[in-house]
């Protein structure tokens, strides 16, 4: 599908570190093998012949389902971290992401209210770091995740003194 | 901003020593806290645990008069022989239990003080678990006046205090005498807008500022919104299934069901009766004052500049007769959600018709940016792009040239009020929407409108914006728009433009992006008689909605002083120059003269 982006043209962006895919990788593993496994446990007892009340065609189809739904997400996961990016501008940051449900964001350097790095487990062993931003608003919801350790906390300096330049009211 | 923090070693004196308890707050008994000097702490009414706590009193003699009663009306002995032997143990276990209770009371309300000064107001409370708050006073979103029923009776009321923190109140104080809240609120008030205590006589109070009425709402027209509300919408599909499945199954249970949902819908109406009831909205120079209540009244008070973002709605009945809610976001009061009474906090407008809700606007948005802000406002309300043909949303390169430039969109001239709409491809996606969802942008604030049957209009100003994020789902991308997201605080107001076209939320994005930067260069002080003039311009405003605009100038006074203060005589240099053509009039006996104009209103509604 020719994808047309929504942002203002002209921006370069800078995208996140490609070892994030292992950090989203992790995390897919996680929630939708263990989500498949535990659907598939029917369809297990059925064939063992434990039970035998769960139709088999229900007790295939749904940990199918699910399957597809997995292996679609994990063919995702590289395009939708290649798709994160930020931009700085002179007066706001620029956050964009997703493919098929685009987003892109601009949170003004006065807006903000302070900045907070997380830094998961899988993140660490990988020396990345997630940057996140807080305004008034609690939909802002501006994060950037994947950062390579140092570059996060350049980012976290620069927006402290940006914002502290630019600092307004509510 | 709302810091609590373990008191500090030279704050423990006044507030637990027996010495210090006896020092500061005990030279002035607390009713005449009407002459404060500054600095002095203060304790609420003696009598306002018992208010609070009556409900626990009450279950205390409820628990242990009704016994005794009931055998006093049986005409028994008031306690069983078997227990007779104990009376006094019980009699005693229940008065310790009445004592401890009352001493409780008590020393919640000896260790609760309060003081304003040096621009902080601060509350100490608690005697086990001591807790000093403080709050800044230029940081106040909002002040309420609330008096329960029972607080009402006995002429005492409770200050809520709100800072930007969508949480509790940052300062409660409950109870005061209705007078000596009134006068704190004058007082913080007033220093919180910049005014500072007279030097020669620090003890002389603050006067109350004046303020003149604006609009009200009468009883009639509340009961009719009500009637016409959505609720009552599905009050009759409700009742008319039920009616329909019973007759159907014959079967009478259904009516059962009725019962509750009645009870809980004569619950919610008395709800919204008893908060709209006898609404009445008034300007004064610190701020906009809203008066509302049957049983429990509450007044707010919000400074100018404090509303966050602003929706008039519409629901589908409510147009036979051309009435409209307002509702706003402001930072202390939170979401809808969070508990009951935010919902009538945030309405500045239970229902109002068009002359009411220009007026409030002309309240809320002193500069609306705008040479005609009556057409660009009505259009946003009502307003529809033509079917066919003209829509300025059509051609990327008009939707580019009034994003672009600010306030190009508003310039007259332009057809619907220069709303630029969702372009016609997507009326498969919309089809009763697409002439109706739009934007445009005065030079002081983006417009929002949505909804063919809900009618919608969300008004956002430039220097309120926090962020914005345009979102595009895959439906929205094989019609070439996308929706645009203003984040604002939390409350009633959630701002989206939606499926705008492309090129034109593109452009927006951009163009909003730098007009939220301007405005935020040209807001400066959080102390806003410095800066902001709300009566003339809202006088003016006014004026030109009801079609005389030639007594523009005439009424155009400068702020309308509550002292006389250099502050406010010295027009900083951030007034925009249409404030400043008004300043150089100034009229102080005129604007008096001119407010019953202001009154005509429900009159006609």
């Amino acid at each position: 599908m020719p994808t047309e982006a929504i942002d203002p043209p002209g921006i370069s962006w800078l995208r996140v570190s490609p070892k994030y895919v292992t950090v989203r990788l992790v995390e897919w593993a996680f929630g939708n093998l263990i989500a498949v496994g535990l659907l598939s446990l029917p369809l297990v007892f059925t064939l063992v012949g434990w039970w035998d009340w769960v139709p088999r065609w229900l007790a295939i189809t749904v940990p199918a389902f699910m399957l597809v739904l997995a292996v679609w997400r994990l063919v995702l996961i590289p395009r939708q971290v290649r798709a994160i990016g930020y931009a700085e501008r002179d007066d706001d940051l620029l956050i964009r992401g997703g493919i098929f449900f685009q987003r892109t964001l601009v949170v003004p350097y006065g807006r903000m209210q302070y900045v907070d790095i997380g830094v998961g487990p899988v993140e660490r062993g990988l020396g990345l770091c997630t940057l996140k931003l807080h305004t008034a608003s609690a939909g802002t919801n501006a994060e950037i995740p994947g950062l390579p350790a140092d570059e996060g906390a350049r980012l976290r300096e620069q927006l402290s003194a940006r914002g502290a330049a630019r600092l307004a009211g509510l | 901003m709302t810091s609590e923090n373990a008191v500090t070693s030279d704050e423990a004196g006044p507030a637990g020593g027996p010495v210090g308890g006896s020092a500061p707050g005990g030279d002035a008994p607390a009713g005449q806290a009407s002459i404060k000097p500054d600095g002095e702490w203060l304790r609420v009414h003696p009598a306002s645990p018992f208010i609070r706590g009556w409900v626990a009193l009450a279950a205390i003699c409820f628990f242990f008069g009704r016994d005794i009663f009931e055998r006093m009306l049986q005409g028994r002995p008031l306690m069983d022989e078997m227990y007779s032997g104990r009376v006094p143990f019980l009699i005693a276990g229940g008065g310790l239990v009445l004592v401890l209770s009352v001493l409780g009371f008590i020393l919640t309300w000896y260790f609760t003080r309060y003081q304003v000064a040096e621009g902080y107001v601060r509350v100490n409370t608690g005697f086990l678990f001591k807790q000093q708050r403080q709050a800044r006073l230029d940081r106040v979103q909002a002040i309420d006046i609330v008096q329960p029923l029972l607080a009402r009776i006995f002429g005492l009321a409770e200050l809520k205090f709100e800072v930007a923190d969508a949480g509790e109140s940052a300062v409660r104080l409950a109870y005061l005498r209705i007078d000596d809240a009134r006068q704190l609120r004058a007082t913080i008030l007033a220093r919180a807008a910049g005014l500072e205590p007279n030097p020669e006589r620090p003890e002389e109070a603050l006067p109350e500022a004046p303020e003149y009425p604006v609009l009200s709402v009468p009883p009639s027209r509340l009961v009719g919104s009500l009637l016409l509300s959505e609720q009552s919408f599905f009050v009759v599909i409700g009742g008319v299934a039920s009616v329909v499945l019973s007759a159907i199954t014959d079967n009478r249970g259904f009516y059962f069901y009725l019962i509750p949902a009645a009870l809980g819908l004569a619950a919610a109406y008395w709800g919204s009766f008893n908060k709209g009831y006898n609404f009445t909205a008034a300007i004064s120079p610190d701020g906009i004052r809203l008066r509302y209540g049957l049983l429990d009244t509450q007044a707010q008070t919000l400074p100018p500049g404090r509303i966050q973002a602003l929706k008039v709605t519409q629901p589908p009945l409510w147009r036979i007769f051309g009435w409209y809610r307002m509702q706003v976001n402001v930072a202390g009061y939170g979401g809808p959600g969070s508990n009951g009474e935010g919902a009538s906090r945030t309405t500045i407008l239970p229902v109002g018709v068009l002359a009411d809700v220009m007026r409030m606007l002309s309240l809320v948005l002193p500069d609306p940016g705008t040479p005609d802000p009556a057409r660009v406002f009505t259009a946003g309300l009502t307003g529809l792009a033509p079917a066919r043909g003209t829509s300025p949303g059509g051609t990327p390169a008009a939707g580019a040239s009034s994003g672009g430039t600010p306030a190009a969109g508003a310039s007259s001239g332009e057809p619907d009020g220069g709303f630029v709409t969702s372009p016609r491809r997507v009326r498969l996606l919309a089809p009763l929407g697409w002439r109706r969802n739009g934007f445009t942008a005065t030079d002081t604030a983006l417009l929002i409108r949505s909804g063919r049957l809900w009618r919608e209009l969300v008004v956002v100003p430039h220097q309120r914006t926090q962020s914005m994020a345009l979102h595009q789902g895959p439906l929205a991308r094989r019609f070439r728009v996308a929706d645009l997201v203003l984040h604002t605080t939390s409350g009633p107001v959630s701002p989206r433009l939606i499926q705008s076209g492309l090129d034109e939320a593109r452009a927006l994005f951009d163009a909003q992006a730098a007009r939220a930067r301007e405005a935020r260069k040209r807001q400066t002080s959080e102390q806003w008689l410095a800066q902001v003039a709300p009566e003339p311009v809202a006088a003016a405003l006014a004026a030109a909605t009801t079609d005389s605009a030639d007594e523009v100038p005439s009424t155009g006074s400068t702020v309308v002083q509550p002292a006389d203060t250099p502050s406010a005589e010295t027009p900083s240099a951030e007034t925009p120059p249409d404030q400043s053509d008004l300043r150089e009039n100034p009229d102080h006996q005129q604007a008096p003269d001119h407010r019953p104009k202001h009154q005509e209103g429900p009159q006609h509604g």
